[in-house]
């Protein structure tokens, strides 16, 4: 207690205190006395580097409000004549940028060491599942988990081809798994192939169905408005399906940027 | 292993959180623990002569170490983003306060002073955020600002003065001759700070 009375310089309370506690050590004679007393002592010193610390600021005199004030004049702020009850707080409104100006002066002192990232992103292991539709992800994480390969799916050596592979796999799996929801509605060809966020992807995509047209495990066709829809190929489709396939068609289907946007 | 470290001080200073000596011989170094200070060596000459940077150990007892710029400051505009800059500014301010009112600081003292310039500790500032947790933990643990309690006060407060990154990237000087130029004012203007300012340059 007291101690912003005894800080201030201009009094001599902590003197006093001291003068007190001494008198009264002469009449202490147990030991809890004792600490107390040097409780008092410990408290009595800091005040002491307290009140010495301050001393030594006092010298030159800074006025902090008058820095305020220059700081806020510093970073731009319209000054009203009216008095406002406006949040911006008495005397002025204080621009958005005002402390991007503030950084700016800031910078120019700073030796600060700028932050270095690479161009070119991060290592990622995994090359990133595309987005098609939010519930095509979740049936194709869940196609995913299942160990069952199709019969057709050949083992390659190098490791790309093998992610192309589980790349045509997966985009095959949720063809079908989207069928046996809706069994007789074909896809919508470009629905299916089209990433709206991605043109790469699309492109990406449009290639891995290609292979799967091309083992005959799905088939294009045009629907009643000439639009391509894609439906998967039933595995059991015996010698028709063949013949089908046989028929080999080659279609060139052109999308460049402008057109997919 | 010298590139190696080159790469790994230059990411891990994004944060600009000090270096702990430890991390380097746990992640870069390894194996080749004998060499470390040859290699350490070899990493503060490219740092300085490639990107120009400086390599400094602020604490030689825990042994860490933060990257500062040495290049001389050029004129021109600084490429950085707004968050970075508004920061810095922010810091700056506080620790012009803290210099011109004698090294050392309460924090109320400091919250009184940011009263003043529209930041509150316990309301979200709408550049800042939460600034008490920018001021008492980010600048705190960037090593710009130096926090302690003082004992035995009740309820506890804290003292703020400069760290040692603050100590080591900008100058009592610059931040005088800021203060000096804000308030129109010649830096002569504070004999103590200003005798203070020229003494340790």
């Amino acid at each position: 207690e007291n101690r912003e009375a005894m800080l201030n310089s201009r009094s001599n309370r902590l003197t006093e205190a001291l003068e007190e506690a001494n008198a009264l050590f002469d009449g202490v004679c147990r030991a809890r006395e004792a600490a107390l007393d040097a409780q008092f002592l410990v408290l009595a010193s800091n005040i002491g580097k307290e009140k010495a610390n301050e001393l030594h600021s006092d010298m030159s005199a800074f006025d902090s409000t008058a820095f305020a004030e220059d700081l806020l004049t510093f970073m731009g702020i319209n000054r009203t004549e009216e008095t406002d009850d406006s949040e911006d707080g008495p005397g002025g409104f204080l621009p958005t940028d005002a402390w991007k100006r503030m950084g700016e002066e800031a910078l120019k002192y700073f030796k600060r060491a700028p932050d270095v990232h690479y161009m070119l992103g991060s290592f990622k292991s995994e090359p990133p599942v595309p987005k098609q539709r939010i519930e095509r992800q979740k049936k194709a994480s869940r196609g995913k988990a299942e160990q069952a390969m199709p019969a057709q799916l050949k083992k390659m050596e190098e490791s790309h081809q093998e992610a192309t592979e589980k790349e045509v796999e997966r985009i095959l799996r949720i063809l079908q798994t989207h069928f046996e929801n809706d069994p007789n509605t074909p896809i919508s060809y470009f629905d299916f192939v089209i990433d709206p966020n991605s043109f790469a992807r699309t492109v990406e995509n449009m290639f891995h169905v290609s292979f799967l047209i091309r083992d005959g495990l799905a088939r294009i066709k045009l629907d009643e408005v000439e639009l391509p829809v894609i439906e998967p190929t039933k595995p059991n489709g015996g010698a028709e399906e063949e013949n089908r396939a046989g028929a080999r068609n080659q279609v060139i289907i052109r999308l460049d940027q402008r057109e997919w946007q | 292993q010298v590139s190696e470290l080159v790469q790994f001080l230059l990411v891990k200073d994004q944060k600009k959180i000090p270096i702990k000596r430890a991390d380097m011989l746990k992640n870069v170094i390894r194996e080749y623990r004998d060499a470390y200070s040859k290699i350490l060596n070899r990493t503060g000459k490219t740092l300085q002569e490639v990107f120009g940077m400086q390599l400094v150990e602020i604490d030689s007892k825990r042994h860490m170490y933060i990257l500062i710029n040495n290049l001389p400051r050029a004129g021109g505009k600084y490429l950085c983003r707004d968050k970075e800059k508004e920061k810095m500014g922010l810091l700056l301010v506080i620790l012009s306060f803290i210099f011109m009112k004698g090294s050392s600081v309460k924090d109320s003292a400091l919250w009184e002073f940011l009263h003043l310039l529209r930041v509150y500790p316990g309301r979200q500032h709408e550049v800042f955020g939460d600034v008490r947790k920018l001021v008492t933990e980010e600048f705190a643990r960037q090593k710009y600002l130096e926090i302690t309690p003082i004992p035995l006060t009740d309820p506890p407060e804290l003292k703020f003065q400069w760290g040692p990154r603050a100590e080591k990237e900008i100058s009592k000087k610059d931040v005088l001759n800021a203060v000096a130029k804000i308030q129109g004012k010649d830096p002569t203007f504070w004999a103590s700070q200003y005798s203070e300012a020229e003494a340790t340059t």
